[in-house]
């Protein structure tokens, strides 16, 4: 802990106080200036383009920090992932174009119904081998996809829904906001959720199976826990970005989505949180801004995962932490 | 339904089923002896598809003479991926190997997938046959490319049986999906063995994609199909389970073709996996899920 150096004026204590609070929830210092400087950026970009690619990379960071939420703590990846996204997009764009429901509480519906499928997914295959998660949650993933392309009469295939804004003058700006809200809350909750005794439990199941049983841990119970937690606030995400970009359609689902968040999480770092984000914001801007790159994008995704998977599995957060004990900053508790 | 509607169903389910048989088979042997979840499976049946296309089409090689080609052309390939990646992966990892490997695949796939976009465009190349004629089964009609694909589903299957049963290096493969170490200790080349498993599995899978190359063209993501379907049956019949393989992928093949024949398209999908979720609820290690992971055992 940093407050045990011994000359600290008494005036500097509760600065240092303050740190540590911050510190327990995650944010560090070189943490909250990436933050302060992500929120203030709108203040020098001020062409819509470049605002709508900081959106982007948001929604890439969140859904890759959820992502990562599974992946990096019980070892069970989501290859649906995609899939749970879409259905909470779809449950919200349905909701609001048919009946015209609110669209908070359509992304609340979204969410239930996300975290419901990914309960009853979980309740199926979590009880057997780690892989038979993510081939389950692959299947259920396309089989939404199948849903939505072959539902014509709620879900008018590959027309789309087209979903009205979330508020009368809605810019840009409101977006970003909101989901920088969103992903600081989701960060702060989830960490919270890890560094519990839950979250314990999550990385003995993820580290040791067997061991974690032996010592009295229920790995289905709180491999479930894990799942629909993470498959609900997909779905929440994906309600949230029906109303961004305006239409929903079955191209949301494909797996080639799942592959670009998942590439994402284990670029920035499996078991990280965090590494995603920064994944995404590495990533996204440049893809976008480079159009020749764009054809390219799955894959350097690709290679990057391959890669990362025979050389580095530590990502972009082992670099971090690579790179803080080399300077010797001041020495935190471990994640 | 009467009965020529039956008969008609099983024999195209049949003939479909012979495909789903072979790949899953490459598949369940790659899982048995590496312990790979193989996601790129489908990827080596579009290469099989497009250097069939181009050996049949292009250059004008006997149908047979193109499929063979393309066979060696994806058991290459197969072996230098497994050279590329695998083994490196092997050498490095420190995580859970299974979790690692399945991942790795799939950046895989997407990789292909890209190369093969890039290189030969969103076009679909395909050939209208490789024989202009037709067979009667049951009073229906049918193209002799498609028996011809059955019979060489059939041919492969057997031929990897044999050598799996009567050579040294069949049964070296087999001891090593019983135990690696153990084979090790009696001297056999593990790197060896693995390089060739995952080539004769994705010899396999090319092997189907060059034989129904009529019925469906090489394109970028042709392999999507196959996989899934694949991998379908693959979990149908436990993971790694070879000859539970061949008897699910016939299942599966006809359960396609009458759930299309009464749903019709987009709806077989959801067909697919309810039997699935049924399945996994009553009997989870699959249909004939064996405890311990074997290749015909």
């Amino acid at each position: 802990m940093t407050t045990s150096e011994p000359a600290i004026p008494p005036r500097f204590r509760p600065i240092v106080w303050l740190r540590a609070r911050l510190d327990n929830l995650g944010f560090s210092l070189p943490f909250l200036a990436c933050v302060l400087i992500l929120a203030l950026s709108p203040l020098v970009v001020r062409e819509a383009y470049l605002r709508r690619l900081l959106v982007t990379s948001l929604y890439f960071g969140i859904l890759a920090m959820v992502f990562d939420f599974t992946g990096g703590f019980i070892n069970a990846v989501n290859f649906g992932f995609a899939g749970f996204v879409g259905l909470g997009a779809y449950i919200a764009a349905i909701l609001t174009f048919y009946f015209g429901i609110n669209p908070w509480l359509a992304m609340l519906a979204a969410l239930v119904a996300s975290g419901l499928v990914g309960f009853l997914t979980g309740l199926l295959t979590l009880p057997l081998r780690g892989i038979y998660v993510s081939l389950m949650s692959w299947f259920v993933g396309m089989t939404l996809g199948a849903l939505t392309s072959a539902w014509e009469k709620v879900t008018r295939g590959a027309r789309g829904i087209i979903v009205p804004p979330l508020f009368e003058s809605v810019t840009i700006l409101h977006h970003f906001y909101i989901l920088l809200g969103m992903l600081l809350a989701l960060y702060v909750i989830l960490r919270l959720i890890i560094r519990s005794r839950v979250g314990l439990a999550f990385r003995a199941i993820g580290q040791n199976y067997e061991v974690a049983r032996a010592s009295g841990v229920n790995p289905i119970k709180y491999k479930l826990i894990n799942f629909t937690l993470s498959c609900a606030v997909a779905g929440m995400i994906g309600g949230y970005y029906a109303y961004f970009v305006g239409i929903v359609t079955p191209d949301l689902l494909d797996l080639g989505h799942t592959m670009e968040v998942m590439a994402l999480s284990f670029i920035g770092g499996s078991g990280s949180l965090i590494g995603g984000v920064f994944a995404a914001f590495l990533f996204i801007p440049v893809f976008d801004s480079l159009k020749r790159l764009m054809q390219y994008r799955l894959l350097i995704y690709g290679l990057s995962l391959i890669l990362i998977m025979i050389f580095y599995p530590a990502g972009l957060n082992g670099l971090y932490q690579k790179i803080k004990s080399v300077f010797k900053l001041p020495k935190r508790k471990k994640q | 339904m009467d009965l020529s509607i039956i008969q008609n169903l099983l024999v195209t389910g049949l003939l479909r089923g012979g495909l789903y048989a072979l790949m899953s088979v490459g598949l369940a042997l790659v899982f048995g002896v590496m312990n790979i979840c193989h996601f790129a499976h489908g990827e080596y049946y579009v290469i099989g598809a497009y250097v069939a296309y181009f050996a049949y089409a292009l250059f004008g090689l006997n149908p047979i003479l193109a499929i063979l080609v393309a066979a060696a052309a994806s058991f290459l390939a197969g072996a230098i991926t497994e050279k590329l990646l695998f083994y490196p992966l092997r050498k490095f990892n420190k995580g859970e190997w299974v979790m690692n490997a399945f991942l790795l695949t799939a950046g895989l796939s997407t990789v292909l997938q890209s190369i093969f976009r890039l290189s030969f465009g969103m076009k679909y190349m395909g050939i209208i046959q490789y024989w202009d004629a037709t067979v009667s089964i049951f009073g229906m009609n049918i193209a002799v490319d498609r028996v011809v694909a059955f019979g060489i589903a059939l041919v492969a299957i057997g031929g990897l049986w044999l050598f799996l049963r009567r050579t040294r290096t069949g049964r070296a493969i087999r001891a090593v999906s019983q135990d690696e170490r153990g084979a090790q200790l009696a001297g056999i080349d593990l790197n060896w063995i693995q390089t060739l498993t995952f080539a004769l599995g994705s010899m396999l899978a090319g092997l189907g994609g060059a034989s129904l190359l009529s019925l469906s063209p090489a394109y970028p993501f042709a392999g999507n199909k196959p996989l899934i379907a694949s991998w379908f049956v693959v979990t149908i019949a436990g993971l790694g389970n070879v000859e539970g393989a061949i008897v699910g992928g016939l299942l599966v093949g006809v359960f396609e073709s009458v759930s299309y024949y009464l749903l019709g398209q987009g709806w077989q999908d959801v067909a697919s996996l309810v039997l699935l979720i049924l399945l996994l609820l009553f009997k989870p290690a699959g249909l004939f899920g064996t405890r311990v992971k074997s290749v015909w055992e």
